[in-house]
């Protein structure tokens, strides 16, 4: 049924639950009960309720108490206040505090069934009002992308010319910012959308291996190639290549990459005659190019060949702006996924959330709302459903847990050898794919402390 | 009085109290069309007097059901008791009919259907459609169909006589289907099986 409400009563009078009950049933909607205002309350934590009949009198909390903290903490509940005859007085009270009606008991049907309908109506009125406002607010949001940053609004804008165009684009921004969120939404505005996007991590991919990924080999290449394997240039015949992490290439595979964007062909390893591949580059770089250009680590000839349109995502604690809107995306899709119900976090939760420096970006702050809506209660995320935030920025001194530690370690690793993962790597002594990977789970910003002294 | 049919699928139409023997026929003869099943009136059985609510002088209708619901009724699938006198639910001022979802007994009363909402009153044929078009409305209930936004449908909810006036006799096609899908469901599921002792 279109119009089928959650509805919960809230009277001291089992006869009178009971009587609602039995009557909204009839019509389909779900409902539920309770005997005071406390126990009302308790219920709405944790789901949430269309429209909540409230009687006005009723033993401990009163109708009308229960009705402001409704009005206050979840306004687009509607109450309907139920009262007897000689009380008219407080009904007129609780209108203005945001009673939608009223009904004096015992009632016709029909003033139950016309209240409904108002209540119906209303609610209709009000999903086209949000309707209606999300397409003003079009700008907020582009694909999957969530913003209304300044400088988020100037990506929207972006991505369209970009993604008309043919030639290379180098994605910069730190970890989590959504550089491959951006390299889909390009793929998918361009004409190339209906042809394959094809995401390579270059930092989690050992050297070794990238080679024949990307270009495929020849069976019997080398020891291990038991069969003939089409790389990923080859697969994405027409569509789009989006490398992250560019700047973890290897010197002598910048300069294959480099001959394949000036001759749109390869070879596979093992093989000797070229093919034609046809697609376009998208790269994603966390670490300042320039600064290894210079340091000689990475190509200049390349990085030209990869740079023709450049565009930088700035870090969230830039752009803070975005962060109300990026927990409520994130706290919609978890609901989703999940059978938990939570649909907010109080004004507190969201300054703190907005305080916060993310160093792992929007992948952080993604993760943290996750793991606030598994872990939480009720259908509210508050101060303390965020409160493993604060052990993440309380430095490095009160780590408890191995997981802490490991990742203060790695912070401060990645401080002192100025954000190279290839470095930190052997300082750690674990592989560099291992550390990537690391990196990324605990959300740890490469290059974090650039602009802080490392301390001794 | 009884021309009982014998058959699991059949409905009982009950008079409880004094009730025009006319108005309960009618009722049993659209309920038997309706719903394509035998419909058979049983002897009048008395008011429940634990029903009667001294203050409101009304009876209350879910204490009704509560005391019929007690009841045998062997081999009906459901039950149509009509009234003479008022019936109540506590938050209303009065019901016409009264059924849980799904439930076996239906209530209706003739009191506020034998008469005009200007007080005036119809020739006794208005008045024992009306409660033909009650009957079905709630037994639509006992077979779980809801509420319907449809105005041209019996399972619309009707809140004053002239409504009911308004409503055709019939239900409208959404919920004839989902009608049809309960009736064929075998009676066993939505009737009651194990015996039990007769009445109070
Ligand atoms: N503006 C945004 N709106 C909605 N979700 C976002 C936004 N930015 C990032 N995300 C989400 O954050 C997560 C990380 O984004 P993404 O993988 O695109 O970042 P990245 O910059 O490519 O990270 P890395 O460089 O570490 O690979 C993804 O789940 C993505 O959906
Ligand atoms: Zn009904
Ligand atoms: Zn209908």
């Amino acid at each position: 049924m279109e119009d089928r409400l959650s509805i919960m009563i809230v009277d001291d009078e089992m006869i009178v639950r009971e009587s609602f009950r039995y009557w909204f049933e009839k019509s389909g909607h779900r409902v539920d009960t309770a005997a005071s205002g406390n126990e009302a309350l308790e219920k709405i934590q944790g789901v949430a309720f269309d429209l909540l009949f409230v009687d006005i009198k009723m033993p401990g909390m009163s109708g009308i108490e229960l009705l402001g903290i409704v009005k206050s903490e979840y306004p687009e509940t509607m109450v309907i206040i139920i009262t007897a005859f000689g009380s008219i007085e407080s009904a007129v009270k609780a209108m203005k505090l945001g009673a939608a009606d009223y009904l004096l008991k015992p009632f016709k049907p029909e003033h139950l069934s016309l209240v409904m309908e108002k209540v119906v109506q209303q609610r209709r009125l009000d999903s086209e009002n949000r309707y209606l406002k999300g397409r003003l607010d079009r700008i907020t949001r582009f694909e999957n992308i969530i913003g209304q940053s300044e400088p988020m609004e100037v990506i929207f804008q972006m991505i369209p010319e970009i993604a008309a165009d043919e030639a290379s684009v180098l994605l910069s921004g730190e970890t989590g910012t959504g550089k491959e969120l951006i390299a889909k939404a390009i793929h998918a505005k361009s004409p190339r959308a209906n042809k394959p996007f094809i995401a390579i991590n270059c930092g989690a991919i050992p050297d070794s291996l990238l080679e024949s990924e990307l270009f495929g080999h020849q069976r019997g290449a080398f020891t291990g190639a038991h069969r003939t394997r089409k790389g990923y240039l080859e697969a994405v015949s027409g569509g789009t290549l989006f490398l992250d992490e560019v700047g973890e290439i290897s010197f002598k595979m910048q300069v294959d990459l480099l001959r394949v964007l000036e001759e749109k062909k390869i070879c596979r390893v093992g093989e000797s005659r070229p093919m034609d591949v046809d697609f376009r580059l998208i790269a994603a770089t966390s670490r300042n190019l320039e600064k290894q250009i210079s340091r000689g680590t990475f190509r200049e000839d390349f990085f030209y060949r990869i740079n023709v349109i450049s565009l930088t995502i700035p870090p969230l604690r830039e752009r803070r702006e975005d962060i109300p809107l990026l927990v409520d995306h994130f706290l919609e899709k978890f609901s989703n996924e999940t059978t938990k119900h939570v649909d907010r976090a109080t004004p507190d939760a969201l300054a703190l959330l907005g305080r916060y420096e993310w160093p792992g970006n929007v992948r952080e702050l993604e993760n943290a709302v996750e793991r606030a809506v598994v872990l939480s209660r009720g259908r509210t995320l508050d101060v303390s459903d965020f409160a493993f935030l604060q052990t993440g920025t309380a430095g490095e001194g009160e780590a408890r847990s191995l997981i802490e530690a490991e990742t203060n370690h790695i912070r401060k690793i990645l401080r002192e050898c100025d954000g190279n993962v290839t470095h930190a790597a052997a300082v750690l002594k674990i592989n560099r794919v291992t550390l990537h990977k690391k990196i990324k789970r605990y959300g740890l910003r490469e290059g974090a402390g650039k602009k802080e002294k490392p301390e001794t | 009085m009884a021309k009982s049919t014998g058959g699991r699928d059949g409905i009982a139409v009950m008079p409880v109290g004094e009730v025009p023997e006319l108005a309960v026929k009618i009722v049993a003869t659209h309920v038997a069309e309706a719903f394509q099943v035998p419909a058979d009136v049983l002897p009048a059985c008395e008011l429940p007097r634990e029903s009667l609510d001294a203050r409101r002088l009304q009876y209350d209708a879910g204490r009704i059901l509560g005391a019929l619901e007690r009841r045998a009724f062997a081999g009906y699938r459901k039950v149509v008791a009509v009234f003479s006198v008022d019936l109540f639910i506590p938050i209303f001022t009065h019901v016409f009919g009264e059924a849980r979802q799904g439930g076996r007994i239906a209530l209706v009363s003739l009191a506020r259907l034998v008469r005009n909402v200007d007080g005036s009153v119809p020739s006794p044929a208005v008045g024992w459609t009306r409660a033909a078009k009650v009957a079905l409305h709630e037994v639509g209930h006992l077979f779980d169909l809801p509420h319907c936004q449809d105005e041209r449908c019996l399972m619309h909810f009707s809140g004053g006589v002239d409504d009911l006036d308004q409503t055709p006799l019939q239900f409208c096609r959404y919920c004839a289907l989902i009608l049809h899908d309960a009736l064929s469901a075998p009676p066993a599921v939505s009737g009651r099986t194990e015996p039990a002792p007769d009445g109070p």
